[in-house]
């Protein structure tokens, strides 16, 4: 079997999850089985004075700090958040203890029952009162060149500040978890993207010897960085109450319960002062990135990372000052959101070049294209783009497919046309993968392959994709290759399913694997194969100084999007979105167009309808009726190409391609807004209630 | 309360609080796990089964109000032709991802179909506007229903 | 376990409620979505529940006299396949929720809600509906506008029922309707206006106007909408500011979770603008 890899087959899974035969946690039964319920702080900042119990029936029990064996923070970047509050809280939803018991109506009823004693104190509410207060969780700064210099010589000088707003995931299935101990050892079921990272954090919260902790992934109805760190957290709890009940205990969230306290995208604030020359050229930025963290640090500050070093997007800037701080708020804590920081920025650098170009009155795509980096280029970091760069094609390609030279020219009041160009850092950032040090493995027994990745399938395609890659290396039947169970006691850890890295650095692993399996095939009956990975030379980073290859390569897009407003609700309708993509060699087509219009999608719903406030510490949006994300009647026909690029050591090619969709649709929806309206759209989400303000200003 | 109705085509007779959830008495009672529950406030669909051909939410539907109802959820639906037509219809257009939304669109889909044989791709749009989906986008899923429709020519 | 009653009849209905104080649940998507209180947990109702929603009279849909008389338990689905509703109408209700919570919902029940975002009521307030409530003792009709009292609250006695909603039959020249929701599918109202006009030879011969979703209930001025009746569409140009400002004293609405005050303050007023301006084009 030797066919196009790019040609597309059938999902493994799609037809159990059609007939609905699939199960995911919530459906999986247990003996004896009790159900786990939340007692959330309801103060933003507060010390706990006491908490009164009612009388507890038999069978029934609280959970809370002091039955914690091992460590009472669960475990991530910055391990910070308590698995069980201890003497305060700082976020509205913060998990005081939980109370546990076989029939859900009385749990409720004795949850009802509890009383806490607060003592309120002044929380820290906005980004801006964070700011004021110097509440910083995290401060980086990095430069490149000679930014000061830059500034003094510059004829141009010119600032900007952009803004954007909370973003929740809306996974379709809420999280959730159950623990049961089989002897001495523990096993955790449930709905995630990184089992190594739970079991890390089980290890640490439930004080275990590494071989009595199992983590076992169950279907995952979605996640989009939503079931990165955060299920570690419910974990944790979920095996403290198994340990004291001494019985399998589940715990499911409703949607109400995951808007209020599970991550969030975070909050940002981005200032530009940019530098320009005699040619109007961009030669130097300052640049500072605020992100609101909420009341834990926990994964925001590598997301922080991501943010900064996407800051100057596909651009090549000579001088720059990058100064970017994660800030405490007594808030729900952020965390990973498909794109993890980069969004942000690279909304912003989008929007400021955009907004340059109205003002110097060159077209905005003809500027952008003055600055586009290209092959050899020094990144941000001062690292290099090794790659061939295709942006000219993209370019060529979208602005024919939209005719984009002709409408932006003739477009009538209230019609807008807009585009971006962006990249994604495929991968870990810096020395992630590395430190990682991911490993696979392939068993060959008789005729039949089994694939053992800790990357677990959420409905990106990865078992799919990851069989097919090793289908086709070997050149055998996709039905010879058999995916193991996403089980921490069967799989070797490859890493988490994050950062867009399972098919370009899993997948690869698991290429380089198939060809050695290959070479061997007749050596014998059974056999395996191990791999781990292997950072090449040629890539350098200085994680002190933040210098050098931030990434081993970027996959690349442009988007253009068409609008119109109501010149009279100033309601905003998406007519069309075009997209061409560079994610090297396109592993399966169809998998890929769904990868890209779900990821449009979302970010249309970022940048438009998903309006996400706090006031005094509590979310103002707390259910589906209020938080609204697109339905289908929202989204736009779409049309989606892609160009082949392909990478040296990616697996037949490929590049990251998860996370790139995102990044591209916000700025392209926010620029045909601009320019329908003559107006700079610096802040999202773009609501009517915004476009008719602006519109009405001189 | 004593309840009389009909489930997947069988005669039940049920003694239950009148306020229980249709959502529950299917996972709960009868372990029909194909009706999910993704919001408990009627706003994704995931839980969407047939009562009398139509579709609803079951998260809606408080037990006292099925007396004498005909039910039908996907484990009884997937029998069908049409459930076919509509299996392959989503396949071919890679209108799963996740699969959480998957048998509420299915259930929306052949309750679109059942009243309008012939939608236009607006009224597709509108017909599924009930059920939320975060992986897709959303086209892949309106193109399956297309190819459902062809596939399954005169089934509805 | 909450004790429920499910009368075949409606006077065994009204007999019921004569009795016993009750929740009344007819398509239950409101209440039901209200008490919901979390994962695979049933809500809890403090009255015993009386189910309405199967019940023959109170689904009827007839044509009276030149009247329409809507059974309280008419689903939004069913209203969409009667013949009798007006086109108009039937413009408001396919914006109204998703399909599968119309084959559930009541117009009986969107009207006893009495949200301020109630889409039916604009509508029934523009056309001057009345509804018929009963109880054991009798039956006595109200205009809508005197049977929603406030937000969430109707005029219905403990012993009562909202039994018919009784329109006129009439369709007019000019009918424009527009829903401002957060979004395009499913959404709850943040702003609606409803203009309905008959012209004749360049002037207003009716018109009414009605806006929800802007001030506690349904917003209508029939002093205002007379001062307009018979004006040329040139005149309405010159009345036009003291329309608006007439309307800008009575929008009064508030800040929430889905918009702002001064964004549907704003949007009604232009959307009133915008009506009355086209009226002549």
């Amino acid at each position: 079997m030797k066919e196009n890899i790019s040609q597309s087959i059938p999902r493994s899974d799609a037809k159990a999850k059609l007939r609905g035969e699939t199960k995911y946690i919530a459906d999986i039964p247990f003996d004896k089985l009790l159900y786990a319920k939340t007692l959330r702080s309801t103060k933003a900042k507060a010390k706990i004075r006491s908490i009164l119990l009612p009388k507890i029936p038999d069978g029934y029990f609280v959970i809370d700090q002091h039955d914690v064996p091992g460590k009472n923070r669960m475990r991530t970047v910055v391990s910070d958040h308590p698995i069980f509050a201890q003497d305060d809280v700082q976020y509205i939803g913060q998990p005081i203890l939980l109370v546990v018991g076989e029939d859900r109506e009385t749990v409720y009823n004795i949850l009802a029952q509890i009383q806490v004693e607060y003592e309120e104190e002044r929380p820290l509410l906005t980004l801006e009162e964070a700011e004021n207060s110097s509440a910083v969780f995290t401060d980086y700064h990095y430069d490149k060149g000679n930014p000061c210099a830059a500034f003094q010589n510059a004829k141009t000088l010119i600032e900007d500040e952009f803004a954007t707003g909370y973003q929740e995931h809306v996974y379709l299935e809420p999280n959730g978890m159950a623990a049961e101990f089989k002897g001495d050892t523990l096993f955790v079921y449930g709905s995630m993207q990184c089992p190594f990272y739970a079991k890390g954090a089980l290890l640490e919260t439930m004080d275990l010897a590494d071989d009595k902790v199992r983590v076992i992934q169950t279907t995952t109805g979605g996640a989009f960085g939503g079931k990165e760190e955060f299920p570690s957290l419910i974990a944790c709890q979920v095996a403290v109450a198994s340990l004291k009940t001494q019985k399998p205990v589940m715990m499911i969230y409703d949607r109400m319960e995951d808007i209020l306290c599970s991550t969030k995208r975070h909050p940002s604030k981005i200032r530009y002062k940019a530098a320009l020359d005699e040619n109007q050229q961009i030669v130097a930025l300052d640049i500072d990135v605020l992100f609101n963290a909420g009341a834990y640090n926990g994964l925001s500050p590598v997301v922080l990372q991501r943010g900064i070093f996407s800051v100057t997007n596909v651009y090549h800037i000579p001088h720059l000052r990058v100064h970017g701080r994660n800030f405490m708020t007594n808030s729900v804590p952020s965390g990973a959101y498909r794109g993890f920081g980069a969004p942000q920025t690279i909304f912003g650098t989008e929007m400021m070049l955009y907004n340059i170009a109205v003002k110097l009155g060159i077209e905005p795509l003809d500027y952008k294209a003055r600055h586009l980096l290209k092959r050899n280029d020094p990144t941000c970091t001062g690292g290099r783009i090794h790659d061939e760069v295709k942006m000219f094609e993209i370019l060529e390609k979208i602005t024919q497919m939209s005719g984009y030279y002709e409408k932006i020219k003739h477009s009538p009041k209230y019609h807008g046309i807009g585009a971006s160009l962006f990249l994604h850092g495929c991968g870990f950032t810096g020395k992630g993968e590395t430190v990682i040090n991911g490993a696979i493995q392939l068993t060959k027994k008789n005729q039949e392959v089994t694939l053992k990745v800790s990357s677990v399938e959420m409905g990106q395609g990865a078992e799919t994709v990851l069989r097919k890659i090793v289908a086709y290396t070997l050149e055998i039947q996709m039905e010879q290759i058999i995916f193991e169970k996403t089980d921490t006691g069967l799989v070797p850890d490859s890493g988490p399913t994050v950062a867009s890295r399972t098919t370009m650095i899993v997948g690869g692993l698991l290429q380089q694997a198939a060809l050695e399996m290959k070479e061997r095939w007749h050596e014998a009956e059974s056999f395996e194969v191990t791999r781990r990975y292997n950072h090449p030379d040629f890539l350098h980073w200085d994680d002190q100084k933040f210098h050098g290859d931030a990434y081993p390569v970027y996959s690349w897009g442009a988007n253009v999007a068409e609008i119109e407003i109501d010149p009279v609700t100033y309601e905003l309708t998406i007519k069309n979105l075009y997209g061409v993509y560079d994610v090297g060699v396109p592993i399966d087509l169809r998998s890929l167009e769904g990868q890209m219009q779900g990821g449009i999608a979302q970010g249309i719903g970022w940048a438009t309808i998903e309006v996400m406030e706090t006031s005094q510490g509590r979310l103002i949006q707390t259910n589906l009726t209020n938080y609204k994300i697109p339905t289908a009647m929202d989204v736009p026909e779409m049309e989606i190409e892609f160009i082949s690029n392909p990478y040296e050591f990616g697996p037949f090619g490929a590049k990251c391609a998860g996370e790139l969709p995102f990044v591209g649709a916000p700025p392209a929806v926010a620029a045909a807004v601009s320019h329908a309206l003559k107006k700079p759209i610096n802040h999202l989400p773009i609501r009517p209630e915004k476009l008719m303000e602006i519109d009405n200003e001189n | 309360m004593k309840i009389e109705f009909y489930l997947n085509n069988d005669p039940h007779e049920i003694e239950v609080d009148p306020a229980y959830r249709l959502l529950d008495l299917l996972r709960e009672d009868f372990g029909l796990t194909s009706v999910k529950e993704g919001c408990g406030e009627g706003e994704c669909g995931a839980c969407i089964v047939l009562m009398n051909g139509l579709a609803v939410n079951s998260c809606l539907v408080p037990c006292g109000s099925i007396l004498g109802k005909h039910i039908i959820t996907l484990e009884e639906f997937r029998k069908t032709d049409r459930y076919e037509a509509i299996e392959k219809g989503f396949m071919d257009a890679g209108a799963v991802q996740c699969g959480f939304c998957t048998p509420g669109f299915v259930m929306a889909t052949e309750s679109l179909l059942n009243q309008n044989p012939d939608p236009t791709d607006e009224e597709i749009r509108e017909g599924l506007s009930g059920n939320l989906c975060r992986c897709t986008g959303y086209n892949l899923i309106i193109k399956g229903v297309k190819l459902a429709m062809e596939k399954g020519a005169g089934l509805w | 376990m909450v004790n429920a009653f499910h009368p075949e009849t409606l006077s065994k209905a009204l007999e019921i409620l004569a009795e016993n104080p009750c929740t009344i649940m007819a398509g239950g998507t409101d209440l039901m979505a209200q008490k919901a209180r979390g994962f695979a947990i049933r809500p809890v109702f403090e009255h015993p529940l009386l189910f309405i929603n199967h019940i023959d009279e109170l689904k009827q849909i007839s044509l009276e006299d030149n009247e329409i008389h809507i059974g309280a338990c008419a689903t939004l689905s069913e209203l969409l396949e009667s013949q009798l509703i007006a086109d108009t109408f039937k413009d408001v209700i396919r914006q109204m929720a998703s399909p599968p919570i119309r084959n559930l919902a009541t117009i009986g029940g969107n009207i006893c809600n009495a949200s301020p975002a109630a889409d039916t009521l604009p509508y029934l307030y523009a056309l001057d509906a009345q509804v018929e409530i009963q109880s054991q003792t009798g039956l006595r009709t109200l205009p809508i506008r005197e049977f929603i009292k406030a937000p969430k609250t109707n005029g219905l006695q403990n012993n009562e029922l909202l039994t018919h909603i009784v329109l006129p039959n009439k369709e007019f020249d000019i009918n424009f309707y527009r829903k401002l929701g957060q979004r395009r599918g499913m959404s709850l109202t943040k702003a609606s206006f409803h203009g309905l006009a008959n012209v004749t030879n360049g002037s207003v011969t009716d018109l009414c106007l009605a806006l929800g979703s802007v001030a506690p209930t349904i917003v209508r001025c029939e002093l205002t909408e007379q001062l307009l009746i018979g004006q040329s569409f040139i005149n309405i140009e010159e009345i036009l500011p003291t329309v608006l400002n007439k309307y800008s004293e009575i929008i009064k609405p508030i800040d929430d979770a889905r918009s702002t005050a001064k964004y549907r303050k704003e949007v009604s007023i232009r959307l009133i603008k915008n009506f009355l301006l086209g009226l002549g084009k």
